[in-house]
Formats: C-alpha cells, structure tokens, sequence
C-alpha cells in the first residue's frame, strides 16, 4: 500500500542558537531533490518539534543542533518521539557533534550523524534509504486509532489520502467517517499578505475559548522537481504545543486552484474526527482560484494595506465568493485608505474585519463570531 | 511581493578572461579622484597619512569565560598584563533578552560568554575596575540598550558620570534580521532602540561608540563580498537617516559609528572590499547626509578572520587560512583584528591555540615589513580595478534596495535573508561540484585521520548559582518600586519618547533583562523573523 508521495522531512532547530545557514541550505537542497521539506523555524523545543513530526506524519525527523547540548537534548527527543506514538521516524542530527559522543547519541535513538559541511549528496541519499524503509500500519490499525482520537493514526491517513485516495477509501468497516460538525473557513489572499500567521492568532485565541482546532494549508510544490518548502506552520505554532490545534502542511502538488490533492477530503476527515475548527489555507489564490468554495463553509479574503489598486480592478473572482474580508497587517500605514477602497468596491453586506498579527488587533472580534456559530 | 535576489555574483571576483589587468582597465581612473592621498578624501588608501608606521592596529581577541567572577578575575589579569580594553561576550539568553532563570536558557547559562541578567551581575562583572580608566566593548544587540543602561549605573556608583566612559557597544540589530536571527521585535522598533542609544550616547557620552555596524555575520551566514559590503554600508546609512530624522546633528553622532567586517579567504577581493568601503562611505556621508566634519566621513572598521572557512578536517591548516586572511585585513587598512584560532569550528579554543591566532597577527606586525609603507597595493591595476567593482556592484545593491523603499521595506520583503540564503546555496554547490576547492576537505584529504578534540564541558554548577542568585534578587527587591519602575519604562515606550532614562530607572530598582525586554514587547510586539524563501 506505499503509494508513490514524496518524501516529507521535517527540519527543527532546537534552542536558542540563531546559526541557520545550515539548514536553510539543506531546506534548498532537499526541495531540490523532491522532497517536501516543512521547517519549523528557530527556537524549537524537543517538544514542539515531536509534535510537528507526528502531525505532519514525515518520514524523516532532522535536527539541527550547534549549541553542544546534543547529550541533553537528545534524550528529550528520544522522550517526546515515544510519548506521541512515532518512535519508528528516524532522527537524523546535524550539528557539532564529537566522535566520542556518536555511539551515545545513537543509542539514545538517533539514526544518523551529519556534521558541518557533511556532503549534501550523502544527506540525501542517506533519506532516500531510510525512508525506503518506513511502513505504514495496517489499514485497520489506523482506522482503530483514528476512531479512538490518535492523532499519529489521523496523520498517517491524511498521507494516504494525499498519495492518491479518496475518503471512501478509508471507510471503518463499522460504516463511514462520522460526518463530525466542524465550522469550516477558508483563507485565502495573495502569498504573503499574512495568512498563516493570522490563522496562528486566531487558532491560539479559539484555544483559550476551548474550541479544537484543526489546519490544513497548502502551500506550492515546485513543478519541475515535485519538492516543495512548506513554511506556513512556522508561522502558526507560536504557543506551546497542543493536542487541540492539529496543523497539517500540503503540497499543492499538480493540483491547480489553489488547494492540493482531495483537500476537501481532508477537511471532512478532520471534521469527522472531532476538530470544532478547521481551516484550510491557500496557496494564495489568483483571481481565478475560487475552488476553495466548494470546500468550505466560509471563505475570508486576507487583504493588506497598499493592496487598494488591485481591489479597484479585480470585483470579479475570488473578491465575489469572499463572504468575509479580513484587512491584514493594520500596524503598517495606509490601513485607512485600503480600508476605504475596499468599502467602494465591496460595499457594507458583508464584513470587513481589521486585524494585526503584530499586536493581534482584530482577531479576538472574529474568534468571538466564530465562537457564536457554535 | 517577492524581490528579486541581490545579483548574486558569487562567482570568485578575479577570475577574469585576461590573464593580467592593465592600464585599459582603469581607463577612466582619476587617482587624484579615487584614491588621493591616505589620510585624505575619499580615504580609499587609509584613514590615517601615517598608518601603521604610526601605530599598529589593535590586536583584539574576543572571548567569553562562564560566570560573571570568572570574567572579572579574568579582566583584572589582562588589566595587570597592561591591557587597557575590555572585551565582553555575553551568554546566548543574555543575548536573547532572556534571564538566567528562563525555561529557554536551560543549558545555556554562562555557555559561551557571561550571564547578565540585573545591575548585580554587571556590579560583579566590573567589580574593582576602575569604568573611568578601562575601554569596554560589549558585543551584544537586542538588549543593548538595557546592557549599556546597567553599564552607566554601575560607573555611577563607582562616582564616574556617562561623558567619563569610553568603550564600544556593538547594537546593530539590522544585522540580526539579515543574518543572525538575535532579534526581538519587529524591525521598526527594534532599531528605534538604536536610534534612542545613538541620542543618549551624543549627548551625554561623547567618548562612547555607539553601533558597530557589522558585516561579519552576514558574510558568515552566506553572503558574497559585494552583498556583504553593500548590506553593512546600507545598514550604517539607515542608523544615520534615522538619527538625523531624530533631530541630531550628523557630525554630532557620525564620528561615534564604527564598522566590523569579515575577511574571507579571497585575497585581493577582500583588500578590494576594505578600500571601497572607506571610499563609498566618506563619499555617502559628505554628499548624501552633508557630513562636514573630517571625523564623519572615515570608515573606522575591526575586521575578524572568517570563522566559516575553517575546517575541522586537518585543523593546522586553519592556521595558515587565518594568517592570509589576517594579512588581507592589514593590507586593507584595517584599524583593528582579531585573528580566529584554529580549533574552534568545534569548540572554545584552548589557550595555546588562541596564543598562536595572537602571534599570527604580532608576525605580520613586526616581521613582514608590510606595516612600512602606507597602502602598499595602492595603484596597481588589478587592485584598482577590483576596488571599483566592488564600489560599482554595492551602487547596484544599493539602486535594488533604494527602489524596494529602503533597508526596512526590503527587511520586510525577505530580501536580505534570501539573497543571503541564495548566495549560501551557490556556494555549497561550487564546493560540492569541485569547482571551489577546499584543501583538506575537497582535496587533498587525509585518508586516516584521527581529529581529537576537548570539547568543553558544561558545568551545571555556574548555572544553578546564578539562577539560585537571581530568584533571590526578585524576591527580595522593593517590590514597589520595582513596579513603578516598569510602568515608567512602558509608559515612556508608549509615549515613544527616548527610554534609555527609563531603563537606568529601572535598572536601579532591580528590574531584570528578561523583565525589560518583555515591559517592551507589550509596546512592541514580536517578530516571527519575516518571509523566509
Ligand atoms: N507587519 C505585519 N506583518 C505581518 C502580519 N502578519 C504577517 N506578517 C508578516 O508577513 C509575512 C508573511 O506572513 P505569512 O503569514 O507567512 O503570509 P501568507 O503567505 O499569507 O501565509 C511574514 O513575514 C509575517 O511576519 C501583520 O499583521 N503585520
Ligand atoms: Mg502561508
């Protein structure tokens, strides 16, 4: 049943240390060889590290520690790696480690050891064979953990649906997926108008309403290679790591409109299994990327200031199935006169929020209309 | 909204169709124009008429010793060898802003420098040296405005007022958001600080370096030469419009900018690199900012051998890296160096290694002679040539980054960090392609080869007490004023007035780095490191 997917690594940097020539240049390499990368940005704890590996269900856990505190670290590693139920994804550690240490470290569950200017080549094909090696669980081991609230099972059956199956492929022989009743929103707007990050906001503010939250984002594979650099996560886990906000990064892969492969699906499945929320993020739709409709039951539009002239010219499209606007960024000038602009266009029957990542004005005000759907 | 990558020449500067350079290629060359005399505008051969036959420059090695007593005992013994300059690193959660006893500096306390989280540690940090008679630099960015706060209380209480205090605070949060990733808040903030210190230090500390404005860590992270030039000059004009934007007077605050640069391993791009920096600064700051006073328009520079060429494999050949590099730093003019010693890509260096990097520069110094005469290389035509394509190639950088709207605009777009990561990329695969030779590694590699290495070993104990002193110092601090003293701090970042006051309240009523910086961030907010690829 290993369906052909790419392989998907995941990249941590743990503590303090701000040294990340290293691993951007392998998050380069890596999409370059066809490999989904999803990097979590800087300082990473062994726990919210875990957490990444087994809800993006990756097939490689990579580490990059400069700091000399491998002996310390990679024990927490080894803890949190058994405790979320992945304990079969190897770690590889990259870093300052010294000879002596290797045999420690090894048996403290690391698989392999890359020291600076280790050869890329060798890194790579060091992945190809591990991941040759991982299995996925029998069918109706999976579907036993996803009935019982395992989030590793949930991971491994959104892998599978990504590869190339449909959600009645994974009905429980019991019946179907429950159907689950999850307020699903789409997000969408241009790429880097602030998306992520604004999920991240309102997620941690639908947390502290005690609402479960789920994400599926998307964001581009390279169509030339098939690899792509997922970083839409290291935007949205801001807080500590948590059971009730489940994040899982997309490939687009050839899927065209902005959403990748059986997204809709996806968003059924979570739904189904238990998330009050789920939010599906674009790639950053074009004008013409209006797919997202049929996924979802609401869809915010994420604008930012200075975007006014491109909303003068675009009424059609994606600013006509928008039932929500959501002007981004507010911190920065010209809130007001994008705020006008899109006021003509748009008219006043349907909402425009203001928000900030920044200082996270606005969001408490959506999470509150979330909150009255439920 | 993505920008296009800087031109990312990383093809090596001196690979040229010609096997010589010739008067044709300097056919618009007017020496009189582009080099005068040294000592003179631009300043391309020197900042001095005399140079090192005057004085050599500094020999300044930095490092950073565990606990603040250990550093103390360790600066009271260099202060009794004659040294007059202190350098001071400071641990990683000092650096982050975080205090000793925050759960994200576990590990990490009085690691790679020393732990300073109250006035105390600093009081205990400088005990019994006179802040009126030493030169202090402090290499530390984000909290630097906290640090140099703690610094001035601490010489209050030795009886020396501000303007007494001479020393170097490196503060170039630019550099961070580029490459180093030890920022705080978001950009505009962050270098609002800057601008506070830079007006604090002009009006009150005219002996006192304000910003070291640094290219070293952007060449380390990936950067080629001309982005490395082009990003730190680009930098050093943001810190001089916006402290003119203050309301400052350019020759009022512009003498009190240094620079510090990295020196890679190729030769003569590198002197090429040092050159045009001198003579694109004095020209920016005369016609651009109408800088009138001779001191504004020199580009003061440390320089510092570059870390990310040395290898772990066959480490002795790191010696003869550094001494290379070192010999293009003084060639280049440099006014100080610090050389790397050969064992530290996996560890602190030990003393006999950081002994050899300090002879390294003392041969150069009184052995090679090329301390003799100003600016040796001076109108050779390949050094010429060079020196103006470096000046060219920043000018573009510079059009890329002006068009974007300026240094935070581009900050905002990724730019820096891309073409860094880019440039980064490109280097890999020229190494890993044979076309960029390292010997030792890609070539000539030791079949057998046994690297013993002392790592040093951490010791829990510095951690535990300082943490242990520090949760006494919270408990037993007049709450009262400690609290208003917070308040104050907030509400002058509200109001956006200058807060260097504020913190040398603060500071007084014992509020802590970790409790500052957050005070702050209530003001500030957080930044997530912006668009990443
Ligand atoms: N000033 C400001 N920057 C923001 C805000 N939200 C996001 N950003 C920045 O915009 C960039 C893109 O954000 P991201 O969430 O990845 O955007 P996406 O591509 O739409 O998902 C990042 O550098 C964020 O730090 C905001 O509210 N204000
Ligand atoms: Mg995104």
């Amino acid at each position: 049943m290993n369906n052909h997917k790419p392989i998907r690594i995941l990249l941590a940097k743990i503590g303090l240390d701000g040294h990340d020539r290293g691993v951007k240049v392998l998050a380069r390499i890596f999409r370059e060889a066809g490999f989904e990368v999803i990097y979590t940005g800087l300082w990473q704890t062994s726990e919210s590290t875990m957490y990444a590996a087994m809800q993006e269900d990756v097939d490689i856990i990579g580490v990059s520690l400069l700091s000399a505190a491998h002996m310390t670290v990679v024990p927490e590693l080894a803890k949190y790696r058994k405790k979320l139920g992945i304990e079969s994804t190897p770690i590889l550690l990259g870093g300052i480690i010294p000879a002596e240490d290797h045999d420690a470290v090894r048996k403290m569950g690391v698989t392999e050891i890359f020291n600076p200017g280790a050869n890329t080549a060798d890194i790579v094909e060091s992945i190809n064979n591990l991941a040759k090696n991982n299995t996925v669980p029998p069918r109706d081991t999976l579907l036993d953990g996803y009935a019982n609230a395992d989030q590793a099972a949930l991971a491994k059956i959104i892998t599978q649906m990504q590869a190339g199956e449909n959600l009645t492929d994974w009905q429980p022989p019991s019946g179907h997926v429950p159907a689950g009743n999850a307020t699903v929103i789409g997000i969408t707007g241009a790429p880097g108008v602030g998306k992520s990050s604004f999920i991240g906001k309102l997620g941690a503010e639908l947390r502290r309403r005690n609402l479960k939250v789920a994400v599926v984002a998307v964001d581009p594979s390279s169509p030339i290679t098939g690899g792509a650099l997922l970083g839409d996560r290291l935007r949205m886990m801001t807080g500590k790591p948590d059971e009730g906000f489940f994040i899982r990064s997309v490939a687009s892969g050839e899927v065209q409109g902005g959403l990748g492969p059986h997204c809709a699906d996806l968003v059924k499945l979570l739904s189904g299994f238990g998330f009050d929320v789920v939010f599906l993020e674009t790639v950053g739709a074009g004008q013409s990327d209006v797919t997202i409709r049929n996924a979802v039951d609401h869809t915010m539009l994420l604008l930012m200031p200075e975007s006014g002239d491109s909303i003068q010219y675009s009424k059609a499209g994606i600013m006509e199935i928008a039932t929500h606007f959501v002007l981004n960024k507010c911190d920065l000038d010209g809130a007001d006169k994008t705020h006008a602009q899109l006021l003509s266009a748009v008219g006043e029957d349907r909402p425009i929020y203001r928000t900030s990542s920044v200082n996270s004005e606005g969001v408490p005000a959506i999470a509150d209309w979330i909150t009255s759907l439920r | 909204m993505s920008a296009k990558p800087t031109t990312n020449d990383s093809t090596p500067a001196n690979v040229d169709s010609n096997p010589f350079v010739g008067p044709q290629d300097l056919a618009n060359f007017d020496p009189e124009k582009s080099l005068a005399e040294p000592g003179q505008y631009p300043y391309t051969r020197g900042i001095h008429r005399e140079m090192y036959r005057k004085r050599t420059w500094t020999m300044r090695q930095f490092a950073g010793f565990g606990a603040a007593e250990e550093t103390n005992k360790r600066f009271k013994f260099l202060l009794s060898k004659g040294q007059t300059g202190l350098s001071t690193a400071f641990d990683l959660p000092t650096l982050m802003g975080r205090d000793s006893d925050d759960p994200l500096a576990l590990g990490e306390v009085g690691r790679c420098g020393v732990a300073v989280s109250s006035l105390d540690d600093m009081r205990r940090l400088y005990d019994g040296i006179d802040l009126s008679k030493v030169s202090t630099s402090m290499t530390i960015n984000a909290p630097a405005a906290i640090l140099l706060a703690f610094y001035i209380c601490v010489a209050e209480e030795q009886g020396h007022t501000p303007d007494q205090l001479r020393g170097t605070l490196q503060n170039d949060i630019l550099k961070e958001f580029h490459a180093q990733n030890e920022y705080i808040y978001p950009p505009r903030p962050s270098v609002k600080l800057v601008i506070d210190t830079i007006e604090y230090g002009t009006k009150h500390m005219p002996m006192w370096n304000t910003v070291s404005i640094s290219g070293y860590h952007i060449r380390e992270a990936g950067a080629t030469a001309a982005e490395e030039l082009a990003f730190t000059l680009a930098d050093g004009m943001e810190y001089v419009k916006l402290s003119i934007e203050r309301g400052l007077n350019v020759d009022d605050f512009a003498p009190r900018l240094s620079y510090f640069f990295d020196v890679h391993n190729n030769f003569f791009e590198e002197i090429a690199k040092l050159r045009a920096a001198r003579r694109i600064w004095s020209n920016v700051m005369k016609n651009r900012f109408n800088a009138k006073n001779d001191r504004s328009l020199i580009c003061r520079m440390h320089c510092q051998t570059a870390g990310v060429t040395l290898t772990e494999q066959q480490p002795m050949n790191n010696v003869v890296r550094v001494a290379y590099q070192a010999l293009a730093a003084v060639l280049g003019g440099t006014q100080s160096l610090h050389t790397n010693s050969m064992d530290e890509t996996l560890a602190l260096p030990t003393e006999g290694s950081v002994k050899l990097a300090l002879r390294t520069q003392q041969v150069i110094a009184n052995e090679t002679h090329v301390t003799e005469t100003v600016d040796p290389l001076g109108g050779s035509y390949f050094i010429e040539k060079l020196t103006n394509e470096m000046e060219a190639k920043a000018h573009a950088i510079f059009d890329q980054i002006d068009a974007m709207g300026g240094v935070l605009e581009a900050i905002d777009r990724g730019y820096f960090r891309r073409a860094i990561a880019e440039s980064a990329l490109q280097e890999n695969k020229r190494i890993e392609s044979g076309q960029q030779k390292i010997v030792g590694v890609t070539d000539f590699v030791d079949d057998e080869e046994d690297h013993q290495v002392d790592l040093l070993k951490i010791t829990q104990k510095t951690e535990d007490a300082q943490v242990a002193r520090l949760k006494a110092l919270k408990t037993n601090r007049d709450q009262q004023q400690h609290a208003d003293a917070l308040a104050n701090l907030k509400k002058t970042a509200v109001n956006d007035q200058n807060v260097m006051p504020a913190l040398i309240k603060a500071a007084k009523a014992d509020a802590t780095v970790g409790e500052l910086i957050e005070t702050m961030r209530e003001v500030y907010g957080s930044y997530d490191g912006g668009p990443e690829w």
